[in-house]
């Protein structure tokens, strides 16, 4: 027997917890689909949490990233109204250098809100990888293979994402967070 | 004393990262395997099955010669990376820390951070060396391997356009007449790419044009230190404050939003608070094509590509460039990472990707933190210095075989 490595090994940890979410109703296909449906659940839960961290703790830098891009965004507006050509590229010059910043923290926080999901895919590239659902014309077109756990886990994600964002503002702790969001609005 | 803690996080920060570039691979790579160990004389009989593995990954692995020695596949060693037996076990303690390192850099920098990714998988995790041990063993399973990392780069850069898109749309800083444009080029670039180089490109190839792209940045931000680099950017500054305080006319931005007014081919344009901007279509089509097409080659440099396109060449305006560079680089991310699963079926090390976003996301916590300490020309003096390095060593390793330094 191949001895696994430390990611296998992790994975296999929480295979046991895991594939309880796969066997509810004892048909296979709803199953799968339904666990796959609790599993986005579980790791949107996991992500928003950890989010919620960094969200708190480095609001006060985003916020000032923020109203620098502002600023030099509403300053080129003006520049290009009133036709000062040099103004306008300055003003640009300066909000890309805010941009960058802003746009790569942005990557922090959204990094921590989707880790769980690759966690996720990894466990179940080592349950499903090679099941596929033949899908119906046209998606056969394009998807001649049909589609396997990453583009059955994808969509399903999505949903849970959405129903999540009805739901924080009356879960514990999360609707905390939903007041700082609003707050900052 | 102050001054003092400042030079002492600065050198610290230094030495950190080179000794990872220099001692990464060495500590990240299985004894067994870490070693350049000849291949037995004779044809070794091939492993004969895929050990489990699907798609391109598994036909190569079937087709390799088995055996310990280099470009041999050992069945019987532990599985490292991509579930290959006797591959680089990534050492997950020194991914997190390279990702730390990343997500710094993201956070303080804002560029430069997909490269240091892209440095990540191919040297630190040690994946570039292994993969490079097939070149004449078994060149489709290199190939196979290098469309590999060149997909785990472009997750880390598509994630982050990912959230910006959403949160630009959701603000309404969407230039979408030219962002549709801009993602029609951007999508053939990123759908022709992996259908003309999935599993064609050998990791000395990749490595050697990463090299070549990593030089061109070292060299615009050295470009930006020099004198004449310096004075642009002081006249930027000094010219947007005088015009922040010659601007006497408070406006309500209010709901105001992007519309088109006229679409045409070779002319189109939209409007927002007021403002007319035009931009040809065809010139933003094709222009969206060269960047999608050299970012989905690489896995990196959408963003630092995109925003001075639009707003040097197109003229768009910061507030919509933003948003709008976001889209287009999510759109040909998208494409690019579909392109080489569905068609190049590229594997995936799924786990190894989350476990860097962690990282990342630490790093992004603490760069705000540090900032103060390090003045901006000091982290470009650094990024500079890697840039150069990095760049020469891949370049070097890549088209002539032999790095050119240590």
């Amino acid at each position: 027997m191949i001895p696994l490595n430390a990611g296998q090994k992790m994975v296999a940890f929480i295979d046991s917890f895991l594939i309880c979410l796969y066997r509810i109703t004892g048909d296979p296909i709803l199953d799968y689909f339904l666990g796959t449906f609790l599993l986005s659940f579980l790791t949107v839960v996991v992500g928003e949490f950890t989010i919620s961290i960094g969200f708190r703790a480095n609001k006060p830098y985003l916020d000032q990233l923020n109203n620098d891009m502002q600023k030099m965004s509403s300053l080129s507006r003006e520049a290009q109204r009133l036709g000062d050509e040099e103004g306008y590229k300055a003003c640009n010059k300066e909000g890309n250098d805010a941009f960058g910043r802003l746009f790569f923290h942005r990557f922090g926080l959204a990094a921590a809100s989707l880790w769980p999901v690759f966690l996720a895919l990894a466990w179940m590239q080592s349950r499903f990888h090679g099941i596929d659902f033949p899908l119906a014309w046209p998606l056969s077109v394009v998807f001649r293979n049909g589609a396997g756990y990453v583009f059955t886990f994808i969509p399903l994600y999505i949903l849970c994402r959405i129903l999540f964002k009805y739901m924080r503002p009356w879960l514990p702790y999360f609707r905390g967070v939903q007041k700082l969001l609003d707050a900052g609005k | 004393m102050k001054r003092e803690v400042k030079w002492m996080l600065r050198l610290a920060a230094a030495l950190a990262v080179f000794s990872f570039l220099v001692a990464g691979p060495a500590y990240s790579q299985d004894a067994a395997t870490g070693q350049a160990t000849v291949a037995a004389a004779g044809n070794p009989a091939p492993v004969g099955n895929d050990l489990g593995l699907q798609g391109k990954l598994g036909k190569a692995i079937a087709k390799a010669p088995a055996g310990q020695g280099k470009g041999e596949i050992d069945v019987n060693a532990p599985r490292g990376a991509f579930g290959i037996p006797g591959a680089p076990k990534i050492n997950y303690v020194l991914a997190v820390l390279w990702a730390i390192w990343v997500g710094w850099i993201f956070s303080t920098v804002g560029a430069f951070g997909g490269i240091m990714a892209g440095v990540g998988h191919m040297t630190i995790y040690g994946l570039g060396d292994y993969a490079k041990g097939f070149k004449d063993t078994v060149p489709e399973l290199n190939k196979t391997l290098t469309d590999s990392i060149r997909t785990s780069n472009q997750f880390l850069v598509g994630l982050s356009a990912l959230i910006s898109t959403i949160n630009y749309l959701k603000s309404k800083r969407l230039a979408w007449p030219l962002g549709i444009a801009l993602g029609l080029g951007s999508i053939a670039g990123a759908i022709f790419i992996p259908m003309l180089t999935g599993g064609k490109i050998s990791f000395r190839q990749y490595q050697g044009w990463f090299g070549v792209f990593v030089f061109v940045v070292g060299f615009v931000l050295l470009y930006e230190l020099t004198p004449r680099g310096q004075k642009g950017k002081k006249a930027a500054k000094a010219a947007a404050q005088a015009f922040e305080k010659s601007v006497k006319e408070k406006r309500d931005i209010g709901n105001q939003g992007v519309a088109l007014k006229e679409f045409g081919f070779t002319r189109s344009t939209f409007t927002f608070f007021g403002t007319d901007f035009r931009f040809n279509p065809i010139w933003a089509f094709f222009g969206g094509a060269v960047i999608a097409a050299i970012s989905s080659f690489l896995g990196v440099g959408g963003g630092f590509l995109y925003v001075p396109y639009l707003t040097s060449i197109v003229g768009a305006p910061m507030y919509v460039v933003a948003g709008t560079s976001a889209m287009a680089v999510l759109v040909s991310m998208i494409t690019s990472i579909a392109g080489y699963i569905t068609v190049a079926k590229a594997g995936m090390d799924w786990t190894l990707i989350g476990i860097e976003l962690v990282g990342v996301f630490v790093g992004s916590m603490i760069g705000p933190r540090t900032q103060k300490y390090i003045p901006d020309k000091w982290l470009k003096i650094l990024f500079i210095v890697l840039a150069l390095y990095v760049g020469l060593k891949y370049f070097s390793q890549g088209f002539f075989g032999h790095s050119w330094v240590p």
